[in-house]
């Protein structure tokens, strides 16, 4: 029985490009459109609000609380396991954007709902994945 | 989609089991030919055949959707078949697509089978397969999710804003479970029902979720055959009549998932269903439950108003769902008492609606069951789709 355990990258699309190579210098950017001033996420070819293809990015401030999380234990891919247990979690930007990432820097049982994090960015095959960590008050 | 324009008069289906030796060929075979004597038609009046697609499985899917099943089972009648997909929203889908085809004069007759086999499928397919259903490969999945861990995410929110204990989760697998052991075609066709205790001493897999409140992948499959609710009347059959149905598309992505338009979601849907079938809540007399996982059964309970709202895991915890309780719920035990059968467990659920109303359920039979709530679900939760079925007219 044999899994694949190489670690996946995103798949990236053209009009994503732009936020991957910010992470890679330490930026989070949120897509934003020019002509409704949605804030877009993820990132989109068109604004998903006004379809408008006039498109432009801003950086985040990098802060954000938790909305929900789960910590994994097990069952998760073989290509994981080594990194068990780790925390999934959605995360709500000050900018008001929601994403996926890991909280990572504390211990699971200090993990809750509504804590404030910031992003920190972790290399893997030439990307950097913003994971959030907390923030130390 | 009219009241009363489709009827189920037929239903086959063969055990769910781990069981690689039965063939996908086999399933396929007995479970039709069950339908359709069932439905007292000859194998020749089957005129339309629309396929649950058998999710993980591209051989199987590739031979059913270039029309393999009417000739393999030598269906002389049949015009035309498709298989569809819409995870597990396939078969409310497959549904819909009988209705227009027996609406527009395509067929009379138009049966709907399903079959999965994960048994023979390599374990590391099988894995990889889970890790990446319904999640996004750019913005979820490199961060390790899973779909259990998709669900760990929605449940810890829902008991950090209504104050759901663990216990009061793990009842509903109690609750799942008393149904399933009472069903022959469930893997725990008589098993012991876990206590809440046994549920969650099992093995933490991700927070809040426990191995016994996560799925068994296992081998299925059902079939139904479906005429006009006219035709239906007419045979002077059993019968399983589709009187209302509303759907939402919520999104593909679960983290823009907005939780609470999904719980507004499964309540409107669940009124304007009822609304088209002329019944109100309390004429149901079946909640027939898909959502594969049991953590989400307590959201659906307070949406559907058949709990108060923060209450949903209490009534499942004073076994208010369990067999033998005041209200009837997912009486195959949803995909944790089923096992699951990839898409096919929506499938199964619906033959549950059809032998429930048409009071074929034995032990598990609801009394004087006479309107049915059924919804699905597909992918990771990208929609719901209610419906309301009647056992008449």
């Amino acid at each position: 029985m044999e899994f694949e355990m190489t670690k996946p990258v995103p798949e990236v699309q053209p009009w994503s490009t732009r936020f991957w190579e910010g992470t890679k210098q330490g930026k989070l950017l949120i897509q934003v459109c020019k002509d409704c001033k949605a804030k877009i996420f993820y990132p989109r070819k068109y604004c998903p609000e006004c379809w408008s293809g006039n498109l432009d990015w801003i950086e985040a401030s990098g802060r954000a609380t938790i909305y929900t999380f789960s910590t994994a234990y097990s069952m998760v891919e073989p290509k994981f396991m080594d990194e068990l247990p780790y925390t999934i979690a959605y995360v709500e930007l000050l900018e008001g954007i929601r994403m996926m990432t890991r909280i990572v820097e504390c211990k699971p049982e200090d993990i809750k709902i509504g804590m404030e994090v910031e992003v920190v960015f972790v290399e893997r095959s030439g990307f950097a994945l913003p994971y959030f960590r907390p923030i130390k008050k | 989609m009219g009241r009363g324009k489709i009827a189920i008069i037929g239903i086959g289906e063969v055990p769910t089991a781990i069981m690689p030796e039965r063939k996908p060929w086999d399933i396929i075979y007995d479970t039709c030919m069950q339908a359709v004597n069932d439905s007292g038609l000859h194998k020749n009046d089957i005129e339309g055949v629309v396929i649950v697609s058998p999710q993980a499985q591209p051989r199987l899917t590739g031979e059913l959707s270039f029309g393999k099943l009417p000739e393999e089972l030598g269906l002389k009648g049949c015009r035309d078949t498709v298989l569809c997909n819409a995870g597990g929203a396939s078969t409310s889908n497959c549904l819909r697509l009988a209705e227009q085809w027996i609406e527009s004069g395509v067929a009379k007759a138009v049966l709907i089978p399903h079959v999965t086999v994960h048994s023979t499928i390599p374990i590391p397919e099988l894995v990889n397969f889970f890790a990446q259903a319904g999640v996004d490969l750019q913005w979820e999945y490199p961060f390790g999710s899973t779909y259990n861990i998709i669900m760990g995410l929605i449940a810890n929110r829902y008991m950090h804003d209504t104050g759901c204990t663990p216990e009061e989760m793990a009842s509903v697998v109690t609750a799942l479970r008393s149904w399933a052991a009472r069903d022959p075609n469930s893997l725990f066709y008589g098993k012991e029902v876990p206590s809440v205790e046994k549920v969650l001493a099992s093995d933490l897999l991700n927070t809040p979720l426990h191995k016994r409140e996560s799925n068994v992948l296992a081998d299925g499959g059902c079939a139904m055959v479906v005429v006009s609710g006219k035709d239906a009347k007419k045979m002077k059959r059993p019968a399983a009549y589709k009187l209302g149905e509303s759907a939402r598309y919520f999104s593909g992505c679960p983290v823009l998932r907005d939780f609470n338009k999904v719980g507004k979601g499964f309540r409107v849907t669940a009124q304007e269903a009822m609304v088209k079938a002329g019944i109100t809540k309390e004429d149901v007399n079946l909640w027939n439950i898909y959502l594969a996982y049991p953590l989400a059964h307590p959201i659906m309970a307070e949406a559907l108003e058949v709990a108060p709202t923060g209450q949903g895991g209490k009534y499942f915890a004073l076994g208010r769902m369990s067999f033998g309780g005041d209200i009837p719920w997912s009486t195959i035990g949803d995909a944790p008492g089923r096992g699951h059968t990839g898409s096919g467990v929506s499938a199964a659920t619906y033959v549950e609606t059809a032998r429930q109303l048409m009071g074929k359920a034995l032990e598990r039979q609801v009394k004087d069951c006479r309107y049915v709530y059924q919804n699905t679900s597909g992918g990771s939760g990208f929609n719901n789709i209610a419906t309301i079925w009647g056992r008449e007219l």
